[in-house]
Order: structure tokens, then C-alpha cells, then sequence
């Protein structure tokens, strides 16, 4: 199978999610852009956006709850109208401001079963802390943490919490505290004595790190026959092998299979047959499957279909479905209708591990260029803890006699398995499995860590489907390509022995003196600076870290950004992660800066910062910053190591220079927007809603105040810059303005009550009497058909009511922002809802009049051009005139407060206003609202994420990393990975080749960069192109045209040196230690086809 | 694909190959107008507007944003701002699409066939739906008030050539336009 890519997550140097331009212009992209899905059966990213929120949906029977925002305390007596606007059950319980992200994913129903689970963790070496770290993150109940033993050198190459004055403390008692500042909420505890059987009862969830089969036999038969089911999972990673084991009872109920939401479709017709062919407007495509079951509803004509109860698809498409169901009696289908999924809770019945030993079943396979290894490491497990058993030891790294002995027995167990047994037992493999067995390697455990937590999680919660039942995974591809001597093994007495028992001490140098960029220091970041100070990477003499990240600590980080505490929110988030780093390996080499990587900081990263590199990593959040840093490192030659999350999912690339294609070869689509004129006039699902919401919140409080500053600060300018542009959207700014300043302005909070009551009636109800006047519901186009047919919804206009509460909720987060733009003080009874009502009641609305205009269609003197289109400039010198007459009446210096839109801070009321915005539109065309969580998901741009994926997607660069600094891999043993913890689905492959490109006897690749010297005029460029067969019709530096050949005027720069071209034309500044200047050349050859060539560097001193 | 740079480049050159007139602000290739000609056989037939093109960093895999300055009359383009409700140049756009696209294809087509279903000017829609006479006679109107040869130059010219003075100091700093017109 080909990879997936995708891009996402990990918060950093971009602070992607709040600067995104919401409104309907082009420009609109969304940084959390999932990469092209090279495979079919893609989800798009707004369904990815939807199915995170699903909780939203889910009620809690008898909630009389409030939204848990601290604001709306102030009439204690009295439920605020936050409260009432939006009763979505959250009574209290989860920590939203925390949580965001990670509610994103796993809904608020599933984060309360969590937040009810006790689990135990069971050996405390790097993966027992893993685990514990991305469960303590989620908001478990309790954590309790057991080990027997005492922590020793070995474990420092793995485990974060440990530092070198733990050696010999218990390995429990040494890491609850550290654990337990991840989170505050969860109770962890240690436990450094025998374990017994019936403590497990204590446990909704166990996890077993180090546990010899008989006694996971035995605890596993205890949790599998208790009443009810403990969880059970079976785990370890052994060098570069690793395994996992569920067993979560004997009929085991997943609520939610996928975590995605349920898909819909809008229906366009249904036939009277057996079965019923529904077919639906080819406005999005379906995502049913075959056998979904699915509901109906506000289906005109075929009523009967309404009836809420589910029934079976099949023969799915694009844009349509056989419905199981006869229909041949059912009403003619008229119009109308909505057809929805009904996911389906799933029973699974687990296996214990005393059969599933024997019987395994399916493994999951994580490479299909190893689809027969998970046979062979079942066999090695049970083969090392036979081993293990009859020597009371693990095998010694790099002896001959202990990987043997480990073979026979391993050979000895296959014989055993009759017809079953391997063709090939691999015993080159099974010697690397020998040798690294004692050694815990952190990018195993980190790996392992996020693949666990998250089973311990769908175990808590029945959300996403549970692995069945045995994951076993390797990356041998990780070993140096040169062979090891027994003595490279040798431990040095270091921390870093684990790993050098494994890889040797020569690459332990190489990772010492590695120079690495680790670019963005968000929940990414954080997992990688850990994983990099644990392998001991940039901590020699020779080696430098260097990250960067220009955002500061929120709240909302602290559930997966595990270096950061609550203490330090609002701290840089590099320089807190650096010096976390830094404590878990005081050798590190880190230096932390505040720049966000753009071409703006050339300056600080310049020439030779990017020359002295050894590597790049990239920690980013977005895929403009992703490209950057992708073109950099295609530039000064350097691997890049991407990785991305999305929820549960994540993504990792490797880039390679001159093996591997680089990053921004190949590309997601742009997200899909709505059309601009569903947006406007006919939105049909509560996304189209929440565009519009936000883009009418920027243009009331944001645009429109900093407009009216723009004028007041410079009268003159203003309104001459007005006169001159002379157009339409001129007029229309002037028109804001004046409304602010002289009809609308706003001196106390009754006005901006005032304000906000008319804005109520314009939007919900005079908009809409407008818009079914203009198209009446038995409107006709051209052809005959209905103008209001699918996906169109037909509007209502709203009858406001004081009675009705999100009405109110409206008038008060309205009036309340608009108060601010103006600078009045917020009186506190502006929250009581009765008083709220009073102030409302005053407010004179006046009757709606339809716009004349529009009506005299077949008036012959409604040929006349409308008012519309009166002279822009006449109308504009007429606003002048008012507005400068405004300004007579106002104090100096008065100026306006303009709001930028702040998703993060639920007691500022932003999303307040957009919700209720939302869902008053929704209201008007009878779409389901959603709660004001849901529409900050949605609004706000949350990117869902959780520990889990991070880890792992961390986990899997740092395997590769080894490839990277030793050298001299080739491609085939490189991995880019795929993979979704809530399938679970992983898929690794070989990353690409670079696309390489012949012209005559030359070739090349998007690596290479040609270099021409003396500093050539434009004349002598295109000769030496054209004595290479190369046409050149256009040369551009930077995004502006030096040469293109259709320009007359450009023949004229013929005899100039192209870098005064560069410096004229494209104003280039040319750094003065730099002697060369790089242009891009577009050409053909002697055939007219285009060829694609290198960047050329042209030197000029 | 060759790079997104050299997209710009290939597609600006082909649009130009193909006589339209393209103006460009100060040689940068991010931002330039192109002269519209309204199809034959439609009520905007005589009518020349001048549209602004906007190519995102990400072109081509963005679709370009594409304008009217002067006004319109026509269901799905907004009177106000000028934008264009189209899906191909906005939901469906592919890479595999240029400008030569937009201009010899989509414009046209969007000129000759409106779709008053989705309308972005809704009294245009209304109006073409109830009496397309009337709507037609609306159109031409408008084509003779704002949309003459001058409009699509003259006035917005005006304001590019103020940005051109104070930024542009290259000696022949005649417009490009007059390049434009030269093309062969």
C-alpha cells in the first residue's frame, strides 16, 4: 500500500490557528492542511474537523448545567444566560480551557469515562513512563505506577523522568512526582512491592511493561473472567523490536469505531421500487459504506421514510445508494431530505493470552515489505522469555553464544508448531533481536508510549477501535550499515549505554555531535527535545540544538506540551522547553530563540547558520511553514525529518538531500471552501453558519473600529485615498464609518443594546424577508425548476422574544462587545436576563420595507438604473461632506477600540457573539445549532490533538534519525509512516525518489543547482543557456520578472549584470557577505517543450 | 509540475501569447490586471472590464482570485466588491487549470450562461429569472455606463500609476500596458 500523507499538528513557529483569514476571500487557508492522500478512500479534513467534535452531540440526561465559564457567576441566584443559551450538559466536570485540543478528539463523553478510570502501569522503565506520561495528559482518574526494581545507567537512555541521583531508588517511588506534575487532576501513586492478582480489581485498565508470560498468563486470566472485564494490555520493547498485547474481556463494546462523525448527504430524489434508489446532489461527495445504516428525515412526498428508524445501504457511490427498503407503496418523493448514518456501537470478544499465544489470529502489519515478520517476533518473544526464564538474565549485547542459545530455542519452538511452523526463522534477525533485548530505547518507548496510552484510553472509554490483539513491530533498517564489533557494544559506563548496546559507541558520537534544528517547540517539539536529550543528540562538545518558536505558553497547551507547567504560562514556549530538555540531560547543548522561521529572519538564520547544520526536524503546525523550512533545506543541502498529527492520526517524512523527493513535492488540495454565495445567502449545514458568523463578527467589531481609527487619525489622507479609489468598495467603508460615528454610535449601554436589537432584526429577520421577497418560496428559474431546491434551504425569518433565551444571549454578548469597541463600561446587570429584557423591550424596532428596486422587474420605467448605480463618486463626496461634519461633534483624539477575534478565552464573549450568530442563521434556514464548544471547534480552527499521536509520530522520526546521522543508508531503508491509532492503521513505506529530469546529456534533480560565474550580463545568462539547448523566456527572482521575452522593454536590460537587474528591479539586498544571487529560469528546449530546471546561483564577486 | 514559480511564469507568458493585455505592477508576477472583452452572442458583448488577478503563493495549487474593477451587472458577481462566484475557479479548481483557462474559458462561459440558482447579486438573479428582457437591457446599461474600452483602463490606471512613480524608479518605466498592446 502507498502512503498516506498528511500534515498537521504541532503547535509552533506559526501559531497557525489564530491568524487565518476567515472571511470569503481566496486567501482563506487553513493551516492544519492535511497533505494529498495518495490512496483513495480519503476523508476530507473538514469531515476529520467534524468527527473530532462529536461529543458535542452527545446529552447528558438531566443536565441543568452551565458551561463551566467562571464569567457568568455574577447573579449567583440566577442561571446566567450563558447558562441558558447553550444547555449542553457540561456540568463542571472537564477543564475546557485544558482540555480544547484534546476534547477536539475524543468528545466531552468519552473524556468522562476517562476521567472514572483507574489504571495501573507496570514497570516503570522508558515505556512504563511513556505511558504514563500520555495517560496522565489524557485525565485519567488515577495512574498507579508499579516497579519492583531500582532505577540503574541503563534506564537514563530511556526514561524522562529519571535523572542520575535516582540510581538505585525504587523506580515507582522515583518517578511519581515528576509524573504527577503533568497533571494536577489525576491521582498517581507507586507502588514498589509484589503485586498481587486480586489488586487488580482495583483497575479499569492494566499495563505490563515487563511481566514474564506466566504471570501475564496468570494476571490475564484474573482480568479476563472478573466481573467486570479489566482491561488487560501486554507491552514491551526490547532494542529495536517491540510488541503489544490487548485483551479487553470476553465481549467488549466499542461505542465509536472511528471517532468520525456521522456522515450525511442531501437528497435529491428517491424511486418507488424494491429496493429504492436514493441518488443525492452532487454538491459533496457520499462517504457511506456499503451496509451503513442510516436515518431519514425532512424527506416532502416519501414521508414515511421519516420515521427515524434505521435501515441498511448498499451499492454506495459517489453521489448516491441502494436503500434495502420497498418503497413501491411509499408517497411519490417531492423534495427535501437529509439522510444520515447511524454508527453502530461494535461487540468485540477478545482472546485471552493463554489462547491467543497459541492462536494469534491476524496480526496487525505496520509494512507490507514485512508482511512475514510478525509470525517470527511472536516466535522470538516467546523464545526470550523462555530464555529469559532459564537464565534468569537477557541476553548479553553482542554475544555470539547467548543469540544462539536464543535461536535453538527460538528453532526448537518452530519445529513444535507442526504445520504452523516458519519456513525461515531468520536467525540474522533473531541475533539483532539477541543482542539489543536488554536495551530500552526512548524512540521505541515514545512510539510505544503513544500506541499504548491510546489502547489504554479506547479501553476506558469505548471510543475507537482496539487492537486485535497482537501489534509486533521492528526497525532493524535503524542499525548502522557498517558491521559492529562485540567490543562497539561495550557499555562505556554512560547513560547513554542502552542505546550504545544496540547501535555502538561510534554512532553514540555521531548523535553527540550532531548540529540539529528542531524547528517549532509545540507539543512536537516538546516530545522530540525530550527524545533528542535522552538519545544524548547535540550533548558532546561538538554537538548544538537549536530551536525556535515565537509563541508563548497557553493553558490549552499543557495537555500534550509535556514540558510546560501551568507556572509557566505565558513564558516563551522554546526557552521553557530548552531548559526542561536540559534537565532531563544536563549535557545538552541547547540554545532556545524566539524567531519565527519565515524569510523575514534570513538574518538570524542566515548562510552559515543553515551551513553548519547537521539536520533539520521540523515541529510545526503549518504548511506554510513546513514549505519554508522544506526550501531552505533543499537549498543548503540538508535532511529534513517532517512529522505531522491530526487527532489520532499522524504522519512522517523523510527528506533526504538528493535521495529522497523533499516535502513540497508533492501537495494536498487546498481545502475546500464554501461558494461565496452559499456563504451569503444559502448556507445549508452550520459550517456555512459559522463562516458567515465569523466574517460578520470581523467586519462589527474589528474592520468597521479600525476603519473609523484609520479616518480619525488622518482625516485628509482618508478621504483623499477615498476620493481616488472612487469605487464601490470606497463607498462602502465611508458608509461603515458614518454609521459608527453619527447614526449607530453608541454613549451608553442602552445604545449598544439598542444596536444590538437592530442588528438582530437586520440579520435574522429583514435579511431574510428580503431575501424570500427577492425569491419567494415558489420561485422558478428559467428552466421551471424550483428555485429554492437542494442543497438551497428555504429561510425563515426570526420574531425576536425576550422569552426565548439565546435570543437574549444574543442582545447581551452583542452589546456587550459593541460596548467595548466604544469604551463604555459594562453595567453588571447586563448579565441578569430579566433586566437584560427590560433594556431590549425599550428598544423602537421599526417595520420592515422590502427594497423597491428589486420589485419593478416588469415596470418599463424600472429600466432606469437603480440607485445602486448613481455615481460612486458623486455619493462618495456626499459621504465626505457628512462625515467631516461627524467629526465637528467629537472630542479629540476619540478613536474606537477595534476586537480581534481571541477563540481561547471563554469569558471575552467572542465566541459568544459567534455562536449565537451561527445559530440564529442556522435557526432562520432550520439547521441544527451546536454549543458554543462545538462552534469554538468549528470557528476557532481547533486542531484536535492528543499525547499519543505526538509520541509516536516523535517516536518514529528518532528511529530514522539513526539513519540520518550514521550515513550511508540507502532509500530502502528509510520509512515515511501513515498511521491512525484509532483503526489502529499504520503504513509504512520507502519514501519517493526525486523526479529526475534529462535534457540532452545532462540530468538532474530538485537537488541540484547550477552555478554560473564572473558575473554575467542578462545577454551572457541566456547564451549559456542557449548553448546548453535551453530557450530561456522568462527569469525571475524572488516573485518579480527581471526578463521575459514578450516584454519590448525588457530587451532593454539585455546588456545590464543581472544582479543590477536583481537590485533594481526585484530590489533585492544582497547581503554583503554573499557573492552570488539566485535566479529562476523558465525555458525550452529547441522542441518548444518546457524543461524544468535547476535554480541557478549567479556569482558576482 | 515544475515549480509553483515557474507555473506563474508559464502561465502569464501563455496568457500573453494569447493577445491579452496584461498589466503588471512594478514586474512582480503575484498581482496584475488583464483586459476582459464581453463574448459575442451575450447581452455583454461591446463591454471591456478590466480584472485583477491575484495568484496565491500556492499557485497553482490555489486556485488564482480573480476580480471585475469596473462594474457588472450579473447574478454571480457581486456588484459591491467584484468577486466572482464560480466554482471552477473556486471549489473544483485543479492545477491542471491556467489562466488562458479562466479568461478564453471560464469568464465566457460565465458571461454567456449566469446561474441565477446561486446568486451572489440576488436582484440580478431575480430579475434575469422574472424578465430576462429587462435583465438584458440591464446588462447592456451598465456595459455603456461603466464598461467602455476607457473604463476598463483610465480610472484604476490612474491610481496604479501614483504606486508606479513612487516605487518604480527604472529609467524606461513606461507602462507595461503599452508592452501589452505591442504583443504580436
Amino acid at each position: 500500500m502507498l502512503p498516506r500523507k498528511r500534515t498537521v499538528e504541532g503547535e509552533a513557529v506559526d501559531g497557525g490557528d489564530d491568524k487565518i483569514d476567515f472571511g470569503s476571500s481566496s486567501s482563506c487557508d487553513r493551516e492544519s492542511v492535511l497533505k494529498k492522500l495518495r490512496i483513495e478512500g480519503s476523508v476530507s479534513s473538514t469531515s476529520t474537523e467534524k468527527t473530532t467534535t462529536s461529543g458535542g452531540e452527545v446529552k447528558i440526561s438531566g443536565s441543568g448545567a452551565d458551561l463551566g465559564s467562571s464569567s457568568n457567576g455574577k447573579d449567583s441566584g440566577e442561571r446566567s444566560l450563558t447558562e441558558m443559551a447553550f444547555d449542553d450538559g457540561n456540568p463542571h466536570d472537564i477543564d475546557e480551557d485544558l482540555h480544547s485540543r484534546q476534547l477536539a478528539v475524543y468528545g466531552r463523553e468519552t473524556m468522562r469515562r476517562l476521567f472514572a478510570s483507574n489504571v495501573l502501569v507496570s514497570g516503570m522503565q522508558g515505556l512504563g513512563a511513556e505511558i504514563a506520561k500520555n495517560l496522565i495528559l489524557a485525565g485519567v482518574k488515577s495512574v498507579t505506577l508499579h516497579d519492583e526494581g531500582s532505577v540503574d545507567l541503563w534506564d537514563l537512555s530511556s526514561n524522562f523522568v529519571f535523572t542520575e541521583n535516582d540510581i538505585g531508588k525504587n523506580r515507582a517511588l522515583a518517578s511519581v512526582q515528576k509524573l504527577q506534575e503533568l497533571n494536577n487532576a489525576v491521582v498517581v501513586t507507586a507502588l514498589s512491592t509484589q503485586l498481587t492478582k486480586e489488586q487488580l480489581s482495583d483497575f479499569q485498565a492494566v499495563v505490563f511493561t515487563d511481566i514474564s508470560l506466566d504471570k501475564a498468563i496468570e494476571f490475564n486470566d484474573f482480568c479476563h473472567n472478573h466481573q467486570p472485564p479489566i482491561a488487560f494490555i501486554k507491552t514491551e520493547v526490547r532494542g529495536l523490536f517491540g510488541n503489544v498485547f490487548c485483551d479487553f474481556g470476553p465481549e467488549f463494546t466499542v461505542v465509536d469505531v472511528d471517532g468520525e462523525e456521522p456522515h450525511t448527504g442531501i437528497i435529491a430524489s428517491i424511486s418507488n421500487d424494491n429496493p429504492a434508489m436514493v441518488s443525492c446532489v452532487d454538491d459533496e461527495r457520499l462517504e457511506f459504506q456499503d451496509g451503513d445504516l442510516v436515518v431519514f428525515s425532512e424527506i416532502k412526498g416519501m414521508t414515511e421514510l421519516n420515521d427515524g428508524k434505521p435501515r441498511k445501504i448498499k451499492n454506495t457511490r459517489p453521489y448516491s445508494f441502494i436503500l434495502e427498503e420497498d418503497t413501491a407503496n411509499f408517497g411519490p418523493y417531492e423534495r427535501g431530505g437529509i439522510v444520515t448514518q447511524v454508527k453502530q456501537p461494535k461487540i468485540l470478544n477478545f482472546k485471552p493470552l493463554r489462547e491467543a499465544l497459541k492462536d494469534p489470529g491476524d496480526f496487525l502489519l505496520s509494512d507490507f515489505s514485512k508482511f512475514d515478520r510478525p509470525p517470527l517476533l511472536h516466535l522470538a518473544f516467546i523464545a526470550l522469555d523462555k530464555f529469559v526464564a532459564g537464565h534468569g538474565r537477557l541476553p548479553v549485547a553482542g554475544s555470539e553464544e547467548d543469540a544462539n542459545k536464543l535461536i535453538s530455542i527460538a528453532r526448537d519452538l518452530n519445529e513444535a508448531l507442526g504445520d504452523g511452523k516458519l519456513e525461515d526463522i531468520n536467525p540474522k534477525l533473531l541475533q539483532h533481536f539477541a543482542f539489543g533485548a536488554r536495551a530500552v530505547l526512548n524512540p521505541m518507548a515514545a512510539m510505544f508510549g503513544g500506541i499504548v496510552g491510546q489502547e489504554v484510553v479506547k479501553a476506558c472509554s469505548g471510543k475507537f477501535h482496539p487492537l486485535l490483539q497482537f501489534f509486533y513491530f521492528d526497525s532493524v533498517e535503524s542499525l548502522p550499515t557498517e558491521p559492529l564489533e562485540a567490543s562497539d557494544f561495550k557499555p562505556l559506563n554512560t547513560r547513554y549505554d542502552a542505546q550504545i548496546s544496540v547501535f555502538g559507541a561510534k554512532l553514540q558520537k555521531k548523535l553527540e555531535d550532531a548540529k540539529v534544528f528542531v524547528v517549532g517547540s509545540g507539543a512536537l517539539g516538546c516530545e522530540f527535545l525530550k527524545n533528542l536529550a535522552l538519545m544524548g543528540v547535540s550533548c558532546g562538545s561538538d554537538g548544538k540544538l537549536t530551536v525556535t518558536d515565537d509563541d508563548v505558553i497557553e493553558k490549552s497547551n499543557l495537555s500534550r506540551q509535556f514540558l510546560f507547567r501551568d507556572w509557566n504560562i505565558g513564558q516563551a514556549k522554546s526557552t521553557v522547553a530548552a531548559s526542561s530538555a536540559a534537565s532531563i540531560n544536563p549535557r545538552l547543548h541547547i540554545e532556545a530563540l524566539q524567531n519565527r522561521v519565515g524569510p523575514e529572519t534570513e538574518n538570524v538564520f542566515d548562510d552559515t547558520f543553515w551551513e553548519n547544520l547537521t539536520l533539520v526536524i521540523n515541529a510545526l503546525d503549518n504548511v506554510n511553514a513546513r514549505l519554508y523550512v522544506d526550501q531552505r533545506c533543499l537549498y543548503f543541502q540538508k535532511p529534513l525529518l517532517e512529522s505531522g498529527t491530526l487527532g489520532a492520526k499522524c504522519n512522517t517524512q523523510m527528506v533526504i538531500p538528493h535521495l529522497t523527493e523533499n516535502y513540497g513535492a508533492s501537495r494536498d488540495p487546498p481545502e475546500k471552501q464554501a461558494p461565496m454565495c452559499t456563504v451569503h445567502s444559502f448556507p445549508h449545514n452550520i459550517d456555512h453558519c459559522l463562516t458567515w458568523a465569523r466574517s460578520e463578527f470581523e467586519g462589527l467589531l474589528e474592520k468597521t473600529p479600525a476603519e473609523v481609527n484609520a479616518y480619525l487619525s488622518n482625516p485628509s489622507e482618508y478621504t483623499s485615498a477615498m476620493r481616488n479609489a472612487g469605487d464601490a468598495q470606497a463607498r462602502d467603508n465611508l458608509e461603515r464609518v458614518i454609521e459608527c460615528l453619527n447614526r449607530e454610535r453608541c454613549e451608553t449601554f442602552q445604545d449598544c443594546i439598542t444596536w444590538a436589537r437592530l442588528k438582530f432584526e437586520d440579520y435574522f429577520s429583514n435579511r431574510v424577508k428580503q431575501l424570500i421577497f427577492t425569491f419567494p418560496e415558489d420561485a422558478a428559474t428559467s428552466t421551471g425548476a424550483p428555485f429554492w431546491s437542494a442543497p438551497k434551504r428555504f429561510p425563515r425569518p426570526l420574531q425576536f422574544s425576550d422569552a426565548d433565551p439565546s435570543h437574549l444571549h444574543f442582545i447581551m454578548a452583542a452589546s456587550i462587545l459593541r460596548a467595548e469597541t466604544f469604551g463604555i463600561p459594562v453595567p453588571d446587570w447586563a448579565q441578569n436576563p430579566k433586566k437584560l429584557a427590560e433594556a431590549v423591550n425599550k428598544v423602537m424596532v421599526p417595520d420592515f420595507q422590502p427594497k423597491k428596486d428589486v420589485k419593478i422587474v416588469t415596470d418599463e420605467k424600472a429600466t432606469s438604473l437603480s440607485t445602486a448605480s448613481i455615481d460612486d463618486a458623486a455619493v462618495i463626496n456626499e459621504l465626505i461632506m457628512k462625515l467631516e461634519h461627524c467629526r465637528k461633534n467629537l472630542t479629540p483624539g476619540y478613536r474606537m477600540k477595534p476586537i480581534q477575534f481571541e477563540k481561547d478565552d471563554d469569558t471575552n464573549y467572542h465566541m459568544d457573539v459567534i455562536a449565537a450568530l451561527a445559530n440564529m442563521r442556522a435557526r432562520n434556514y432550520s439547521i441544527p445549532e451546536v454549543d458554543k464548544l462545538k462552534a469554538k471547534f468549528i470557528a476557532g480552527r481547533i486542531i484536535p490533538a492528543i499525547a499519543t499521536s505526538t509520541a509516536m509520530a516523535t517516536g518514529l522520526v528518532c528511529l530514522e534519525l539513526y539513519k540520518v546521522l550514521n550515513g550511508g543508508h540507502k532509500i530502502e531503508d528509510y520509512r515515511n509512516t501513515y498511521a491512525t491509532l484509532a483503526l489502529p492503521f499504520f503504513s509504512m513505506s520507502e519514501p519517493v525518489q526525486p523526479k529526475v529530469i534529462k535534457h540532452q546529456d545532462m540530468s538532474w534533480t530538485v537537488w541540484d543547482r547550477w552555478i554560473i560565474k564572473d558575473n554575467p550580463t542578462l545577454r551572457e545568462l541566456l547564451k549559456w543557456l542557449a548553448d546548453k539547448g535551453l530557450n530561456a523566456y522568462s527569469i525571475s527572482c524572488g516573485s518579480c520578472l527581471l526578463y521575459n521575452s514578450m516584454f519590448p522593454r525588457h530587451k532593454e536590460r539585455m546588456d545590464k549584470k543581472v544582479v543590477d537587474l536583481a537590485r533594481e528591479v526585484a530590489k533585492v539586498e544582497i547581503p554583503a557577505y554573499r557573492g552570488h544571487l539566485d535566479v529562476v529560469v523558465a525555458c525550452e528546449d529547441d522542441e518548444d517543450n518546457d524543461i524544468d530546471i535547476p535554480l541557478i546561483s549567479i556569482y558576482f564577486r | 509540475m515544475s515549480s509553483p514559480s515557474k507555473r506563474r511564469e508559464m502561465d502569464l507568458m501563455k496568457l500573453m501569447m494569447s493577445d491579452y493585455k496584461v498589466e503588471m505592477i512594478n514586474d512582480g508576477m503575484q498581482e496584475f490586471y488583464v483586459e476582459f472583452h464581453g463574448p459575442k452572442d451575450s447581452p455583454y458583448h461591446g463591454g471591456v472590464w478590466r480584472i485583477r488577478v491575484e495568484l496565491p503563493d500556492a499557485y497553482p495549487y490555489k486556485s488564482p482570485s480573480i476580480g471585475f474593477v469596473n462594474k457588472i451587472y450579473h447574478p454571480n458577481v457581486d456588484e459591491m466588491s467584484g468577486s466572482v462566484c464560480l466554482d471552477v475557479i473556486n471549489q473544483t479548481w485543479s492545477p491542471m487549470f491556467d489562466l488562458v483557462n479562466v479568461f478564453e474559458v471560464f469568464l465566457p462561459q460565465l458571461l454567456l450562461y449566469p446561474n441565477p440558482s446561486d446568486p451572489l447579486n440576488g436582484e440580478a438573479a431575480a430579475l434575469m429569472m422574472r424578465d430576462r428582457n429587462t435583465y438584458e437591457q440591464r446588462v447592456k446599461e451598465y456595459c455603456e455606463k461603466y464598461a467602455k474600452p476607457e473604463d476598463a483602463g483610465a480610472a484604476p490606471a490612474e491610481k496604479s500609476s501614483d504606486e508606479e512613480l513612487s516605487e518604480d524608479e527604472y529609467p524606461s518605466s513606461d507602462d507595461e500596458e503599452v508592452a501589452g498592446k505591442a504583443d504580436p
